[in-house]
């Protein structure tokens, strides 16, 4: 008896129990899909974060910082000491945020979906946020200083009000006061859409008195938010080391409760997003646990199906025997059968696992995930030898007894 | 002789309290172109008796040799050739693997035995002729009337042309039509000159053998030859 006979037989018996075969095959389908599916996923969601967190900036330093004293200009000092320790740092620049109604013509941020954030910076915004200038020019110390009515806008931002025109030159509202648009930056934000990291705009921080006129209500008066964006992850942290000296010289020390100059606290950026890498490796380690317990019940429908089959299969055994088929030719008939179940299960479970993947990544992560390959080999090989194993089980055990013990099985 | 059997023990659970002697020193011979019916009531070791002659079973002690050579001492390859082309079983049971068609099932011994495709063609062809089933060769087990199930099993055991056939109760699930129907079959293939074995509880169904071996508690009470009518 040939290897083609014998495969012809396996083919045969696959197709005549079509039925259980697909049964058999749909384990190993879903415990393959949904490991491949889920892991997938956990792994683009980390990408994806690590990717918003580094557009956001790494190496940047938040610092918070208030004074009770009359006297100090908190920004400009950290300013002058930011430029002492240029080989450290990059820059300094308020973090505020202002809401107000920003028009032009007939657009109105109020009837936009994605209204744009409009922040108060100085002239190291855009370095401290990884802008880059696209169109005009960015902020300048002298705009800062004189309090110019400007506005430089981000990519997405641009588009809201501008569509395609060109945006420099013309005037912007912010609650009725004026701002010329001076620039704008160029898109970095590709992940997301809608609220994009592109959807913001950037005016002096020292406009914040011609909002409180024109408002009659205090805006940003005191700066309590600055970012100092550091040259490297080692910079940021003797920038922080001397940051917080240089803060509690001016502030005291937080440590005294008696302390009644100012409060202030700085921390790197880069905590975050090491707590943020920690996070996601939990993450993967849960959505893997999750994997593999799928697999594990994939393994178990295949195992159940494999074992339920023994009866019925023992009896043919018995009846093979009976009509001279020898052994050897049983238990690779059944090799045969149950690897090409498992193999071709296998396959359409790494076909509907790559789908599902594609399918279900564009809709949560808003593009397409490639599943690892490794996780993809090795789901394959637990799933297929699983199903290999436990459908060779009862041949060899069947093949081994007398022809009539076998035919006795029912 | 073809057939020997010498002092045949076949025990279960020896030395036990539940221990069972179906067969209890069993000695007989069947000639070559015989046509013996073997007969005992249920219980009787009829059974055993053919699983032994037919290689589906070994007994306990005692020696069996088939065409001159000693069965218990064969390898599983051999006992598979011996059981492909020495003997044909039909079952009462028709024992054919439901999931393939009547072609395949009767194909089946013949790929075991390695035949070309071709010449296992003309041999299940020829097989299915035989048995009348020619135009219902592409139906599966299940979509059959017992008596057609049975004609399958029949074909099967006459498609490698075997020297004997063997059958157990190959009547028990039919009805007297299509049971007779199977039995003529049986008188043609012994008329053709193969060894039959006939395995029955039935008295009226042994009358047509020439030959009656009798059974009861796993011994050979009775042996005896008979004029029959048919011949």
């Amino acid at each position: 008896m040939n290897l083609r006979q014998t495969l012809k037989i396996a083919f045969k018996s696959i197709g005549a129990r079509k039925g259980r075969s697909f049964l058999t095959m749909l384990g190993i389908i879903i415990g393959l899909a949904s490991v491949i599916t889920l892991v997938s996923y956990a792994k683009g969601e980390t990408q994806q974060m690590m990717d918003y967190l580094e557009s956001m900036g790494t190496n940047k330093i938040s610092v918070d910082a208030y004074s009770y004293q009359e006297n100090i200009n908190l920004f400009d000092d950290l300013y002058q000491y930011c430029l002492q320790m240029d080989t450290l740092v990059n820059g300094v620049t308020p973090n505020a945020y202002y809401s107000g109604k920003i028009t032009f013509g007939a657009k109105s941020s109020y009837t936009m979906d994605y209204s744009p954030d409009l922040y108060l910076g100085g002239d190291q915004w855009s370095v401290c946020n990884n802008f880059t200038i696209e169109k005009g020019r960015d902020l300048t110390y002298l705009d800062i200083q004189e309090n110019h009515q400007v506005v430089v806008l981000g990519a997405d931002a641009a588009t809201a009000f501008f569509d395609y025109a060109d945006p420099l030159g013309k005037t912007m509202y912010v609650d009725g006061v004026p701002f010329t648009v001076i620039g704008v930056y160029a898109k970095k934000d590709f992940l997301n859409e809608g609220y994009t990291l592109d959807n913001v705009m950037v005016i002096p921080y020292t406009d914040s008195r011609v909002l409180t006129i024109a408002n009659s209500y205090e805006v940003g008066s005191d700066m309590t938010n600055f970012v100092v964006s550091a040259k490297s992850a080692e910079a940021t942290q003797q920038a922080v080391t001397r940051l917080d000296s240089f803060l509690s010289g001016l502030l005291g020390d937080m440590n005294d409760p008696m302390n009644n100059k100012g409060y202030y606290n700085v921390y790197s950026m880069n905590d975050s997003i090491d707590y943020a890498t920690e996070a996601s490796a939990s993450q993967q380690k849960l959505l893997g646990g999750i994997a593999a317990i799928s697999l594990l019940v994939g393994g178990i429908g295949i195992m159940n199906i494999m074992l339920v089959t023994v009866t019925e299969r023992t009896r043919e055994i018995g009846i093979r025997k009976a009509i001279g088929a020898q052994r050897k030719s049983i238990i690779v008939q059944f090799l045969i059968e149950a690897s090409l179940l498992c193999g071709m299960g296998g396959i359409l479970g790494i076909l509907v696992g790559y789908l599902s993947t594609a399918v279900y990544c564009k809709l949560q992560l808003g593009y397409v995930v490639l599943p690892d390959a490794s996780i993809t080999g090795l789901a394959f090989l637990v799933s297929v030898v699983l199903g290999v194993v436990f459908g060779l089980y009862p041949a060899i055990k069947a093949s081994g007894l007398q022809p009539v013990d076998a035919l006795r099985t029912d | 002789m073809l057939i020997e059997l010498k002092n045949a023990y076949k025990i279960y659970n020896e030395g036990e309290e539940s221990e069972v002697r179906a067969l209890n020193g069993v000695t007989l011979s069947i000639d070559r172109g015989e046509f013996a019916a073997i007969v005992g009531s249920s219980g009787s070791g009829k059974s055993t008796l053919m699983n032994i002659l037919g290689c589906l079973d070994i007994p306990t002690y005692g020696e069996y040799h088939l065409d001159g050579e000693d069965v218990t001492e064969l390898s599983d390859k051999k006992l598979s050739f011996v059981r492909n082309k020495q003997i044909g079983f039909i079952f009462q049971g028709f024992n054919l693997i439901p999931a393939l068609s009547a072609r395949e099932n009767v194909e089946l011994p013949l790929i075991y035995q390695g035949l070309r495709a071709s010449w296992r063609e003309t041999l299940v062809e020829d097989a299915l002729s035989r048995v009348d089933l020619g135009n219902r060769a592409e139906h599966r087990p299940t979509e059959m009337s017992g008596g057609q199930q049975q004609r399958v099993a029949i074909a099967r055991a006459i498609a490698t042309h075997p020297p004997i056939i063997m059958a157990d109760e190959p009547t028990g699930n039919l009805d007297s039509k299509t049971g007779a129907h199977v039995l003529t079959i049986l008188q043609k293939l012994y008329r053709e000159g193969t060894t039959i074995i006939l395995i029955t509880h039935d008295n009226n169904i042994a009358a047509i053998a020439p030959r009656v071996i009798r059974v009861s508690d796993g011994r050979i009470v009775e042996d005896y030859r008979q004029e029959v009518d048919w011949l």
